[in-house]
């Protein structure tokens, strides 16, 4: 993996090895060409996913980020060598305000459903992109739901009862005995 | 057109029927939600032009349950019974690869016992799901007999599972730093409640044994039968180019000549102890992803009979603290499940709970061929092209 993470080093910078992961920031404006080169040079052939992450420090639903960030939306793909078993994520920054990026499904066709749920999860456009229109969430269904300010009804209406229903583990309870 | 059918130009009729081109329109043909043979509530809208089948769009979501979106309000160790639901019928397979990122970020070293029971277990899930698909598919080819015989000898794995367990779909067995102890390990007593049930060697012995027979009676059962090979073979080919860039995985892909399994490739189990094969296909029809499937179930359990008589012996948890919180960091961890690589991408902001998952499973790319593999084929073959390709909905869906 190290071999093969100075290698990218080479093409792109930015890239980081955490947790073996390597993941590769780009500017959204190389989203395209940065594809077509692993794709070519590097031999990541297999389309693994494509994914998002909804950055902002207010949320209705979980944690909000421990240190403030800047909100955005982070668009992730993973691409994979199936000969030689390298993976890298690829990551871009777009803003939320005109959230729009190239679509993918000329370089790999399989981003196109990948594609349609970001579109409808988190209210991304792919231009460019053969049929842009919802996968999962039946038609006339308003909002998006993977956005963090998305309420998460059941919980609003009763909230989880987290820790009280947690089983404790074996030696804790001998211990108390 | 008309002029042909005039009898100066007729040998026979056979012939005229053959020359007469007879215009039809095209059909919409709607199949599913609540068809047999979609393993779930998959709706697929066809254009039907005759008997052939084309421009089909697979309609999803009847089962999205928005587990990525659970996911943020949930912590770690909640987050395990809702994947279990993910592949219902490999449910202890979807565990393992989420455990082992929330692992992987904490830099927790799980004891080998405990990587060795969720190896047997998985392994066993995997044989258990191939059961499945094995009776299904005969089922929807046509021969109503297989499905008896898989679901009888997937009862004897699915007790066994259970017996560790507790559950026989559903375990949430894993635990950050190990496994849970054991259900059927006895009382109190410390000594004991770490450990497997009384019998658990011999029983999976006598099991694993079964089924590589099963696996060879399926290969005579299903595989001999001229009715199965002609419905199945030639039908539905898939190129190993198209694969990749769908990121069709598991066994659809080695069926098409792909040799990659990530259970030698990677190192979420120590699969390298053992001796095993991969099978691979040849021409990535449907039959070669049935007879792939075949294969799997002999070679996993010759792994778990490798893995019960070398089993080491040791503690099934880990040191770990008390509330699990996982360092900020992010990692993908992926598997080889039974119905090809299964994901996960966890974001951690350093809370209780993951600030971002996302689920990467097998059958939601495995599914996203269809309309490919089903342009220009023949109606009967619909079928039998979509359920060579084995998926679950609530993979799917998620």
């Amino acid at each position: 993996m190290e071999e093969f993470f100075n290698k990218i080093k080479e093409s792109f910078t930015e890239a980081t090895l955490e947790f073996e992961t390597i993941n590769i920031k780009v500017n959204s404006t190389e989203w395209i060409e940065s594809h077509k080169k692993l794709r070519d040079k590097f031999n990541l052939k297999f389309f693994s996913w494509l994914s998002a992450i909804d950055w902002d420090n207010e949320v209705s639903v979980g944690e909000a980020p421990k240190e403030s960030v800047s909100p955005c939306f982070e668009v992730i793909t993973c691409l994979t060598d199936l000969a030689n078993n390298n993976l890298v994520t690829l990551s871009t920054i777009i803003s939320k305000s005109d959230p729009k990026i190239d679509s993918l499904v000329e370089i790999y066709a399989g981003a196109n459903w990948h594609e349609r749920e970001a579109y409808e999860m988190f209210g991304i456009n792919f231009e460019n992109h053969p049929n842009l229109e919802k996968l999962y969430l039946p038609d006339g269904y308003e909002g998006n739901p993977m956005l963090k300010s998305f309420e998460l009804i059941s919980r609003e209406v009763k909230p989880w009862p987290g820790e009280v229903d947690v089983e404790g583990m074996p030696e804790e309870s001998e211990s108390k005995e | 057109m008309v002029n042909a059918l005039g009898p100066q130009n007729l040998n026979s009729f056979s012939e005229a029927s053959v020359s007469v081109e007879i215009e039809t329109e095209d059909m919409t043909l709607n199949i599913g939600p609540q068809h047999p043979s979609t393993h779930g509530v998959l709706r697929l809208v066809a254009k039907v032009d005759g008997e052939k089948v084309h421009d089909v769009k697979p309609v999803l979501g009847y089962m999205h349950r928005g587990y990525e979106k659970l996911a943020e309000v949930r912590s770690y160790p909640q987050i395990t019974t809702l994947v279990n639901r993910i592949d219902w019928v490999a449910g202890f397979s979807n565990e393992i690869p989420f455990i082992a990122g929330a692992e992987r970020l904490m830099e927790i070293d799980v004891p080998e016992r405990a990587k060795y029971i969720r190896l047997i277990l998985t392994e066993m899930a995997r044989i258990s799901s191939h059961f499945v698909f094995n009776g299904a598919y005969a089922l929807e080819v046509g021969a109503l007999t297989p499905i008896f015989y898989a679901m009888e000898d997937r009862e004897r794995v699915l007790d066994l599972i259970e017996s560790v367990t507790g559950g026989r779909f559903h375990p949430n067995f894993n635990r950050i730093g190990g496994v849970k102890p054991a259900a059927g390990a006895g009382p109190t007593s410390k000594k004991n409640i770490q450990d497997l049930p009384a019998g658990f060697y011999r029983d999976t012995k006598v099991a694993m044994e079964k089924v590589i027979m099963a696996a060879d009676q399926f290969q005579n059962l299903i595989g001999g039968n001229e009715v199965f090979k002609k419905r199945t073979k030639n039908v539905g080919v898939l190129t190993p180019e198209t694969a990749e860039a769908y990121g069709v995985s598991g066994p659809i892909l080695r069926a098409s000549g792909v040799k990659s399994d990530l259970r030698m490739q990677t190192d979420y189990l120590p699969y390298d102890q053992f001796d095993y094969d991969i099978p691979v296909g040849e021409n990535g029809d449907c039959y070669d992803r049935w007879d792939v499937r075949v294969k799997e179930m002999v070679e996993s359990a010759k792994i778990v009979l490798q893995a019960i008589d070398s089993m080491p012996s040791g503690p099934l948890q880990a040191k770990v603290p008390k509330v699990i919180k996982v360092p900020q960091g992010r990692t993908y961890v992926r598997a080889e499940n039974p119905k090809g690589e299964m994901g996960y991408y966890i974001v951690s902001d350093g809370g209780l709970g993951p600030y971002r998952l996302k689920v990467r499973t097998a059958s939601f790319s495995n599914v996203s061929i269809l309309p490919i593999m089903l342009e220009g084929a023949l109606l009967p073959d619909l079928i039998a092209i979509m359920g060579s390709l084995d998926f679950v909905l609530g993979d799917v869906d998620r």
